[in-house]
């Protein structure tokens, strides 16, 4: 690319620094129970050791932030790996928690995902009643009886299979039925609104 | 839930503030008093998020939480559902607390989970003050109480910085509003409707007031219904007992009521056809002239609905039309607006004269016959029964099959305007099974509501005809066996009975109509009563002349609460400079320029013109002096000069022109047939981005506002064009305070001051010169923009 042109022109201009940083954007590094070692740490987050990152250097994450690819469609496989600050980066993909990581490890990372994506599921409708753009709930979830309201739209209620909903309130909490043809024909009746 | 052995009291609890009674007793006995507590806020889950009560409370150097059990079968509630009383006081239940030292606080975060998030506080290290020591997880929210983590987590920050925490930091934000009569939290904070309590009546006297300036028309069409019920009366009659019994069966009271004998049986005959016909035609004239009457109002009735509607759409703030909820609600406002009228017009005054009708013709067939009277109305509460009770299945599967063609409608909308990619992709097989999917359903639909409709049609003719059936069998033994009475009053007897199953049929579909109607009505007034987040003060300050100086000070901004975008923004751009603003995607310089215009107001913090706060401006002076060149280019329907006079409708040939020959569009337009009268916008001419862009910047230029906002100008179009408008740009912003948001930062060159900012915070600020000299975030981007790409001979 012609580097040999620039060097010295610039000094505190790092071409190569910023090259690198571009490539580092777009590299992907699997991890697995081989190369990476999760921890628990005492304030309930894991840590993360990679005893041979890039450039045979160990890296070390404090706290790391487990986030699923595909969180609807397939939970446990391409799960993220990334830094806890805001503009976060990734630091590497598990391909498969089933297959490629220890169980202690798995266990530890399916707790980390089953707090980021809790979502209560809704296993009885008492009532759904549309007043004035909105509709009011009143269900039974696997957390305990819930009372909440969505607006009357279609991005409230989403199907994200055939038969799996997703119901996100005025505050954007998440509500889920794994399979409606599973309700009864009452609670259907209710529902049937949004189907 | 009535669990013994509890004491509930009826207190509201309040989201933030002292201490809650219920943990009070624990709280002194862990050292905390009242005058020790900064804040104490309310949140819902523990640790594992489970839904829980629970409270943190923040003193000088610790945060405590505290959690409980939820009572058994304790309702969680959320926005919305939530009422000053959901929030149970009880005195037995088991609080667990943990104390977070927050002495050694270096920073607190939020890690967001898909509906809610942690408040998570991390500890200076010991050794290292600059680096980060331990973490620990304080609390878990779900979105319902984000702002009390977000809270805490100002509070911790401003610790963290050696900030004193004031009373004004401590203040309780803006609390949640509840509804007056049932107590319930408003849906939408911004917008005070309760929906539970929207009153059904003052609905319906509303809509009626729209009917009100043709209260004439409306008297006619009433009489028109009136004549047509007490028409459809009198031809039973008519047709039976006058023809057969009076004329035919030569009744000679009737005759000489008539003063004719009866040799002249034939002119009675006659003139008792000639009557019928003039029934029929009266029939026929009064409908037409019903018809040119609800021809009339409707329209009128529903252009002045939509009118209001939009009318009141244009007063609300930009916020509603990117929230969530309009998509649809718009386009069912307007749909909304026709149900509403025909309702009115044609469903109230038809329900009275329906109720009016099937009195009519009980007591008719009373005086004729009641025994036949009895067999004919026998079967009208089954009719009624059988509609009332098929036809909300019936109006249920309409509705699923209204849903699943409007959704097959939008799959062709998004199918057509992605044709291009379609195409290139050689995905149209696919694209034809994904139609297929949903085509299928509109079919399974479909057929639903046929299955039905043929049920219901059948089960329904059934009971007709049994009635009149039965009126025969009963009408016919009377006369044969019992020689009660004759054949004439049998036919209209059986007249009436045909006639009765139309208002039943309507009846029983009315009540559903009204409801529908109701709702329609309520989402029409939702959105003219909706009130506008951004609304002009009373007394608002209105400036003949201003200078132009811009400022923000300490400006927090976020477009969903909690989720700031703009952190602690202060800056200042003196009349008649130019400010640029740079950094990458997403950092939030576009929402600054938002917050300029003010197309939203910011959380915390000011803006404000010539030291004026925006808000308390008027629109005239803002709007009036403020002008904006953004990468979207609006063209609206219309000509050319339309369009570059669109801010300034009295300008004159010679000065959009001039604005033309500025922005260097005159030759195009020049070069199009039509010239400045060309059609464009939706369904006109199709023009490039840079014409579009030079259209957009003669609207500017003819507008001549003290204030220019550039919103990536230039961004959209090709080098050679960027030059000529380039050109106009540097042309326009001559003594105007410009702001302008730029990538290539060549287009900035001419900026007074720069600022860069990153991840919502002003990160550099200075002159180009200066910037450049501080080999910062603004050095980096300069140097790859200059070298990195001459490198590859692009520039």
């Amino acid at each position: 690319m012609g580097l040999k042109n620039f060097e010295g022109a610039d000094e505190e201009f790092n071409l190569e620094q910023m090259e690198a940083e571009t490539e580092e954007m777009l590299r992907m590094r699997f991890l697995s129970d081989t190369n990476a070692k999760f921890e628990r740490t005492a304030g309930g987050f894991v840590s993360l050791d990679i005893p041979e990152g890039e450039d045979g250097k160990a890296e070390h994450y404090d706290r790391v932030r487990v986030v699923r690819s595909f969180p609807f469609t397939a939970p446990n496989t391409y799960i993220s790996i990334r830094t806890t600050e805001e503009k976060s980066k990734e630091i590497g993909i598990i391909r498969d928690i089933a297959k490629d990581v220890s169980k202690e490890t798995r266990k530890m990372l399916e707790e980390q995902m089953s707090l980021r994506y809790f979502t209560p599921v809704i296993t009885k409708i008492n009532d759904i009643k549309e007043e004035y753009g909105h509709a009011y709930w009143d269900v039974v979830t696997t957390e305990g009886p819930c009372k909440f309201v969505i607006y009357m739209n279609s991005s409230s209620v989403v199907s994200l299979t055939d038969v799996r909903l997703m119901i996100s309130d005025l505050d954007g909490n998440r509500f889920e039925i794994p399979d409606y043809t599973q309700l009864s024909a009452g609670e259907l009746k209710k529902l049937d609104l949004f189907l | 839930m009535g669990k013994k052995n509890r004491k509930i009291s009826e207190e509201p609890t309040k989201a933030t503030g002292k201490l809650p009674k219920e943990i009070e007793v624990d709280l002194r006995d862990r050292g905390v008093s009242e005058a020790d507590v900064y804040v104490c806020v309310r949140t819902d889950m523990d640790l594992t998020c489970a839904f829980t009560p629970g409270y943190i409370v923040m003193t000088k150097n610790r945060l405590i939480t505290a959690t409980a059990d939820p009572l058994s079968g304790e309702v969680h509630y959320f926005k919305g559902m939530e009422t000053r009383k959901t929030r149970k006081i009880a005195a037995d239940r088991e609080w667990r607390f943990a104390e977070f030292d927050i002495s050694d606080v270096k920073k607190t975060y939020i890690e967001r989970t898909v509906s809610g998030g942690f408040l998570i506080l991390v500890h200076k290290d010991k050794d290292d003050p600059e680096a980060d020591g331990a973490a620990e997880t304080v609390a878990a929210v779900s979105n319902h109480c984000m702002s009390s983590a977000t809270k805490i987590e100002r509070l911790c920050e401003k610790l963290a910085e050696g900030k004193e925490i004031d009373d004004e930091a401590m203040e309780d934000d803006e609390e949640e509003e509840y509804c007056p009569v049932c107590g319930m939290m408003y849906p939408d904070s911004d917008r005070k409707i309760c929906p539970k309590c929207m009153n059904k009546k003052s609905i319906f006297r509303r809509t009626i007031g729209y009917l009100k300036p043709y209260k004439g028309r409306i008297t006619v069409m009433f009489l028109c219904y009136l004549a047509t019920a007490a028409l459809n009366i009198v031809w039973p009659y008519l047709n039976g007992v006058v023809l057969y019994k009076k004329v035919l069966g030569r009744d000679e009271n009737f005759l000489s009521f008539l003063s004719v004998d009866g040799n002249r049986y034939v002119t009675i005959l006659l003139l008792l056809v000639l009557t019928m016909v003039m029934t029929k035609l009266t029939m026929q004239l009064v409908g037409i002239l019903q018809g040119v009457m609800t021809a009339k109002i409707v329209p009128r009735v529903v252009k002045s609905m939509r009118n209001d509607v939009f009318g009141a759409m244009g007063k609300l703030s930009i916020n509603f039309f990117t929230s969530k909820q309009t998509g649809s609600l718009m386009t069912r406002v307007m749909s909304d607006s026709d149900e509403v009228s025909g309702f009115f017009i044609d469903g109230l005054p038809y329900f009275l004269i329906n109720v009016f009708s099937i009195i009519a013709m009980a007591v008719v067939m009373f005086t004729l016959s009641w025994p036949l009277a009895v067999v004919a109305l026998m079967f009208m509460p089954i009719t009624f029964f059988v509609s009332w009770k098929m036809l909300p299945r019936l109006w249920h599967r309409y509705g699923r099959r209204h849903r699943a063609t409007r959704s097959l409608n939008s799959k062709i909308h998004d199918n057509l305007s992605g044709a291009r990619v379609v195409k290139a992709f050689g995905q149209e097989g696919s694209e034809v099974k994904r139609f297929d999917k949903s085509n299928e359903k509109v079919r399974s639909a479909d057929l639903a509501v046929m299955n039905y409709d043929n049920k219901f049609s059948a089960l329904y003719s059934a009971a007709e005809n049994l009635a009149s059936l039965m009126v025969y069998i009963v009408g016919a033994y009377l006369i044969l066996i019992q020689k009660r009475f004759d054949y004439a009053i049998l036919i209209t007897f059986a007249g009436y009975v045909g006639q009765l199953t139309g208002p039943m049929d309507f009846m029983s579909f009315f009540f559903r109509w009204f409801t529908s109607c109701m709702n329609s009505a309520q989402r029409m007034f939702e959105i003219i009563d909706a009130v506008p987040e951004i609304a002009e003060k009373e007394n608002a300050v209105s400036l003949d002349t201003i200078n132009g100086t811009i400022e923000m000070k300490d400006v927090t901004f976020g477009y969903e609460k909690n989720k700031p975008v703009l952190k602690n923004i202060n800056m200042k751009v003196e009349g008649g400079h130019m400010l640029g603003i740079v950094g990458r995607s997403g950092a939030g310089k576009t929402t600054i320029v938002n917050l300029i215009s003010r197309l939203y107001d910011p959380q915390e913090g000011t803006v404000t013109l010539d030291g004026v706060n925006l808000k308390d401006l008027s629109f005239k002076t803002l709007r009036g002096n403020v002008a904006m060149v953004s990468q979207e280019t609006y063209m609206f329907m219309g000509t050319v000069a339309e369009n570059i006079a669109y801010a300034k409708k009295d300008a004159s040939r010679a000065e959009i022109i001039r604005a033309a020959v500025l922005a260097s569009a005159h030759d195009f337009i020049c070069r199009m047939p039509d010239g400045y009268d060309t059609i464009i916008g939706s369904s006109g001419r199709e023009l490039s981005g840079g014409e579009r862009q030079r259209i957009s910047i003669a609207r500017a230029i003819l507008a001549n506002p003290k204030i220019l906002i550039l919103d990536e100008a230039t961004a959209a179009v090709d080098t050679e064009t960027e030059q000529a408008i380039q050109q106009s740009i540097n042309m326009l912003i001559k003594g105007r305070t410009t702001i302008s948001i730029a990538h290539r930062l060549s287009t900035l060159r001419d900026a007074d001051t720069l600022i860069v900012i990153d991840e919502g915070k002003i990160a550099e600020q200075g002159t180009h010169e200066e910037l450049i000299a501080k080999k910062g975030v603004y050095y980096k981007l300069k140097e790859l923009q200059t070298k990195a790409l001459a490198l590859k001979g692009i520039e």
